[in-house]
């Protein structure tokens, strides 16, 4: 038997709405008479942390596989930042599909990203600003993803939408629109663009090492997670108006805003663990930080 | 011990036993209080600690955020895992084999102390164990994605009393679990907010000088249940305790003393138009929380009167 199975794999941020993303595509295919699954990968990851959400669409025969995507045919990824922190084109398959969010230009993204896949482009998060009104662009990001490989007609997509937001469908299903029309698409190269980033990958022992009955002996060893992966914005201080209170520090959720070595009593947040909540920007009394977008 | 001296001159403990790269959410209310709790609780202090966020997020397995010894109990055993290692302690300090005053702390969430938890939490205090409850409320089992528990307010939509055209969301009022609490006549029971931190790590200084059980309810702002903004975490919570929604009291010994009492209470608005869980209540259901909440907090402030 043929394999007719078409696989995604979508990444984005807990609250970003890629598991949305991946139902609604999914149901889009049922209601074309496709074989659909859409599912996310679970972990403790909240609200901020990347997450992971996948597809499995086949036109002819029901699909058995229930495992996490390894070898996606296509990949969406919703959020910029996660390009440079996730290894976003792990397993993608030859003329393959990348679909990005990013405020750059196709050929900015291509110099970075390109390779054999085709390649598109879209400033979701500049259309979900403007047509939404926040930064969610799950059902933004579907357009782009229909434009790029025609997986499924995007008038398919207007009933599951409308089921899933009610009133707020116009808008959402505006924003999918206009980022189909607005994505730019790149056909593959044969060379993949040299990879400017080293990927750090935690090493966590393995269920054989783990002690009896789950004891963790090292204490504090959370403190490898790099939580500073989650953020979307980053606090920055002009430490000539701190007044050096401590509030930053007492109010940080993450204990990561520690005093600054070297300089006498100014306080810095620790970027390996800092997710952005934007507390000790609000919290400040002399507007000493404020939070700025991550690049 | 090292310390940092901060806010008003008053001095916060500087050692982090609860270490970062913990899982919780952006903007955090409730680790936020766990951490300032463990440092004031230091170094020696075994920590029992019921299924819920605080769990989830500090303890993925292989890791542990925790610098001191913790133990994760189910929801219902918390309080009686923290009176068997009270009781093992005391047992062998008898036969002089354990020589230190270690503090037992048992930790959960409103759903661990207010539902699933709270025949043992009452076994254990009215058996007198010396033992500090802190129940970390952030009105929901967010653990499992919000979830109405007994410690819902009023009106608040949840996953599971949603509000439409047939609800109004949660139609019952929050359960009083201080006032549950402190009809055992233990020692020493407060409310605290980590919006007033130095007022929390008052309060946890004090029951850890307490002879017998002593039980703090910490209000934890929660954006991803509330559905507020991650950096309004600390304003909610001082909103809590201006608007007279969540008080801010200690009961020593019977005696009521309110630790933060505005001269006129702000209207519940300022609370709940922060907060995507109350946006759809009308206004005529946020006049009878207003009612109710001025009445407790009139009641409150008679029993803080009475010396």
């Amino acid at each position: 038997m043929k394999d007719t199975t078409i696989e995604i794999r979508w990444h984005g941020r807990g609250g970003q709405g890629a598991v949305t993303s991946a139902e609604l595509i999914a149901m889009a295919a049922i209601a074309e008479g496709e074989y659909a699954q859409a599912f996310p990968s679970f972990g403790p990851e909240r609200r901020g942390a990347p997450v992971l959400a996948f597809n499995r669409i086949d036109n002819a025969n029901p699909i058995r596989a229930r495992s996490s995507v390894i070898n996606p045919d296509i990949v969406a990824v919703l959020d910029p930042g996660l390009l440079y922190i996730t290894d976003v084109v792990s397993g993608l398959k030859q003329n393959g599909t990348l679909i990005v969010n990013s405020p750059k230009s196709l050929v900015d993204i291509k110099s970075e990203f390109g390779g054999p896949w085709k390649l598109a482009v879209v400033n979701a998060t500049a259309i979900a600003r403007e047509l939404l009104g926040v930064n969610i662009v799950n059902t933004t990001m579907l357009g782009a993803v229909v434009k790029a490989t025609g997986i499924i007609k995007m008038e398919s997509l207007v009933e599951p939408i409308e089921e899933r937001f009610g009133a707020r469908a116009k808008r959402n299903i505006d924003a999918c629109a206009k980022a189909y029309k607005e994505a730019e698409i790149a056909e593959p190269v044969a060379v993949r663009a040299r990879q400017k980033r080293e990927f750090q990958v935690e090493k966590w022992p393995a269920w054989q090492e783990l002690l009896p009955g789950c004891v963790v002996i090292e204490a504090g060893s959370a403190s490898q997670y790099r939580t500073g992966d989650w953020k979307s914005q980053h606090p920055e201080s002009d430490y000539s108006k701190c007044i050096k209170c401590g509030l930053c520090y007492i109010y940080c959720p993450e204990g990561c805003i520690v005093p600054k070595l070297g300089e006498e009593g100014f306080f810095e947040a620790d970027m390996y663990y800092c997710k952005g909540c934007g507390i000790c920007a609000q919290e400040c009394p002399k507007d000493v930080i404020t939070m700025v977008e991550e690049s | 011990m090292e310390k940092v001296i901060t806010m008003e001159k008053n001095e916060v403990p500087f050692e982090e036993y609860l270490a970062p790269g913990h899982r919780a959410c952006t903007g955090c209310g409730e680790m936020l209080a766990v951490r300032l709790i463990a440092k004031t609780l230091g170094d020696d202090v075994i920590i029992a600690n019921a299924t819920g966020c605080v769990e989830i997020v500090s303890s993925p397995l292989p890791t542990t955020s925790w610098r001191v010894p913790w133990i994760h109990t189910l929801f219902e055993n918390t309080s009686a895992v923290a009176s068997g290692i009270e009781a093992g302690m005391k047992a062998m300090t008898r036969k002089g084999r354990y020589s230190r005053k270690t503090k037992v702390v048992a930790m959960g969430g409103d759903g661990a102390t207010a539902d699933i938890g709270i025949q043992s939490l009452s076994g254990a205090l009215e058996r007198m164990h010396e033992f500090i409850y802190i129940c970390f409320d952030n009105e929901a089992y967010m653990n499992t994605g919000v979830q109405r528990s007994s410690a819902t307010p009023f009106g608040a939509s949840t996953t599971t009393s949603p509000a439409g055209k047939q609800s109004i969301g949660q139609m019952t009022w929050k359960k009083n679990l201080p006032a549950i609490v402190a009809a055992h006549d233990i020692p020493y029971v407060a409310t605290a907010c980590p919006s007033y931190p130095l007022d929390m790590i008052n309060k946890v200084e004090k029951a850890m000088k307490v002879k017998g059980p002593a039980y703090i309810h910490v209000l934890s702002v929660c954006p991803t249940g509330w559905h507020s903004q991650s950096n309004a975490t600390i304003n909610l919570g001082r909103l809590a305790a201006l608007t007279g929604i969540f008080p801010l009291y200690e009961i020593e010994q019977g005696r009521y003393k309110l630790n933060v009492d505005p001269a006129q209470l702000s209207p519940i608005e300022e609370y709940t138009k922060l907060q995507g869980r109350f946006r759809h209540l009308p206004p005529e259901v946020l006049a009878s929380i207003q009612e109710r909440v001025t009445d407790e907090y009139v009641k409150l402030k008679k029993k803080a009167a009475e010396v």
